[in-house]
């Protein structure tokens, strides 16, 4: 049952070579099956979302693959090595922007650097020319507080890139945000994304939102969490708004919701 | 330039008003009561008595600043360094706990009987008794500050490859400035009294709270009430300059942007 195919989907082929790959993992929290035996090969430069209802272990995957949890059994590999339970070899983004408040944005940017071995005059110079290239620009010496929540995402998206890994896992980024608001977010993480040739996995349970942003959807159901399906989404790049009605987009939709709501 | 005198004149007009009004109550009182001058004296005659007196009493409020000040500081770097040993290692927390609060339990005044014998008439169980009061708000608060940072923050920072010692300096110690300048605050309402009360109990040289017994015992009702205002200055102005110390040192909660010292220029590039 790894990696079932609907019929007449086509098999995703990767067209670059694989990047990530989570092999069979599995996690229980005492008697509770997180995760069932979930593999999945994630090409370099890849956008793929992890969709599912709550309860899927969607966030329980993302903190396996980001090292902070530990899996019962499977492993993690990137770029050909085992990474299982080595943390900070991915980013990673969650809903909460998670500002420190007594920093400007750009002092949020560079915190990767700063952490790790105090932040230079050009990792400083770096982060505001990044800034300044994705509309943040004018905003390089305000407080968090001052700034609104899609902002401050736009901050912690930021803040991901500059930490400089080539895979990146985002947690629901915009879950919190408004539905304008994240359409224009989505739109800008594509251009982010097309741009800095980076791998992201996108967790979200908006169905819209991992049809438009993504090159391949896995859904996800609960008890135990597992992977349901895999589907290509087979519409051209760059995407605009339009394609949301689409007869392609609304096709994968009704497949999913099938998934989801059977 | 007139938004920002009106913004600054504003708080600063409330506090004459405030003042106005206690001397106003206060002369009420006085006028309603009946009471003679050696019961309450009139504003007008503590003031002139503190004048008169300046002398003597600015001597006096420099002892009292003095042990003030010095145990203020004394407690307030006490406190804030065993909140941060007591947050990091929870060993110490769970054993210093219970002491604390039996130290808070014990009143300030049984506590200096016993210091005046062990350290004498000098200024160390002045010292003593004012740092006694001042660390505990500053141990709960920065206590506090030290719990409240988000754990999703902390696992952040050790996924950005960040050390014990810098995710510490980063990200645990500035959450404490804040909650640290709450503790302060209260602390330096309370620190004068515990200054008077280490000069009641025994003292071999003469501050305000000396000068209040001594006046007291005279039925120098206008010396007790110079005294007591000079005091109330004391405690006032330490509130005012921690408070002051507060807005520096916190810019991101009263502006929208860094200071201009802490602002990002570019620089042309030397390579």
């Amino acid at each position: 049952m790894r990696e079932p195919r609907t019929a007449g989907e086509p098999a995703a082929e990767p067209r670059a070579p694989t990047k990530l790959s989570i092999e069979n993992l599995s996690v229980n929290f005492g008697p509770v099956v997180a995760l069932s035996d979930v593999s999945l090969d994630i090409a370099d430069g890849e956008f793929v979302c992890i969709l599912g209802a709550s309860g899927c272990g969607k966030s329980t995957l993302f903190n396996v693959v980001s090292g902070l949890l530990q899996a019962n059994s499977g492993k993690i590999v990137l770029d050909g090595q085992d990474v299982s339970n080595r943390p900070g070899q991915v980013g990673y983004m969650l809903q909460k922007d998670l500002m420190l408040p007594w920093r400007t944005v750009l002092g949020n940017i560079t915190l990767a650097a700063s952490l790790t071995r105090g932040a230079t005059a050009r990792d400083r110079a770096e982060a505001a020319e990044l800034a300044r290239r994705y509309g943040l620009g004018d905003f390089l010496n305000h407080y968090p507080h001052a700034l609104s929540g899609g902002m401050r995402q736009r901050v912690a998206m930021m803040r991901t890139i500059a930490a400089g890994r080539q895979v990146m896992l985002l947690d629901e980024p915009f879950g919190a945000l408004d539905a304008q608001t994240r359409l224009g977010m989505q739109q800008w993480l594509l251009q982010l994304w097309r741009d800095l040739n980076r791998t992201i996995l996108f967790v979200t349970h908006d169905v819209d939102e991992a049809i438009f942003l993504a090159d391949r959807i896995v859904v996800m159901t609960p008890r135990p969490g597992r992977i349901a399906d895999i589907l290509t989404v087979d519409l051209p790049r760059p995407r605009p708004l339009e394609v949301l009605t689409t007869d392609t987009f609304v096709g994968l939709k009704r497949q999913i919701m099938q998934h989801l709501y059977h | 330039m007139n938004t920002r005198f009106g913004a600054a004149a504003g708080p600063f007009m409330i506090w004459v008003v405030a003042m106005a009004l206690i001397l106003i109550s206060w002369q009420l009182l006085v006028w309603v009561t009946g009471l003679p001058a050696y019961v309450i004296p009139p504003p007008a005659l503590a003031f002139a008595t503190l004048y008169e007196n300046w002398p003597r009493l600015s001597v006096l409020t420099g002892q009292t600043l003095h042990e003030t000040a010095v145990g203020y500081l004394l407690g307030a770097l006490i406190g804030f360094l065993l909140a941060l040993a007591m947050g990091q290692i929870r060993v110490v927390q769970r054993l210093v706990m219970p002491a604390l609060i039996i130290s808070q339990a014990v009143p300030i005044v049984a506590i200096a009987a016993p210091l005046v014998i062990v350290f004498g008439f000098g200024i160390t169980p002045k010292l003593i008794i004012v740092a006694w009061i001042v660390f505990f708000p500053v141990v709960v608060n920065v206590l506090d500050g030290l719990a409240s940072v988000d754990r999703d923050m902390l696992n952040l920072a050790r996924l950005m490859g960040g050390g014990g010692l810098r995710t510490f300096a980063i990200v645990k110690l500035p959450a404490c400035i804040g909650p640290l300048f709450s503790g302060l605050k209260i602390g330096a309402t309370y620190a004068v009294t515990g200054a008077v009360i280490g000069e009641w109990t025994a003292s071999s040289k003469q501050g305000l709270g000396t000068y209040l017994l001594t006046a007291n015992a005279q039925m120098n009702t206008a010396g007790v009430y110079a005294a007591m205002l000079l005091l109330t200055v004391i405690g006032v102005g330490s509130f005012l300059l921690v408070f002051g110390l507060e807005v520096l040192m916190t810019p991101w909660r009263s502006r929208a942007t860094a200071p201009a010292w802490a602002q990002w220029k570019p620089s042309p590039p030397t390579s």
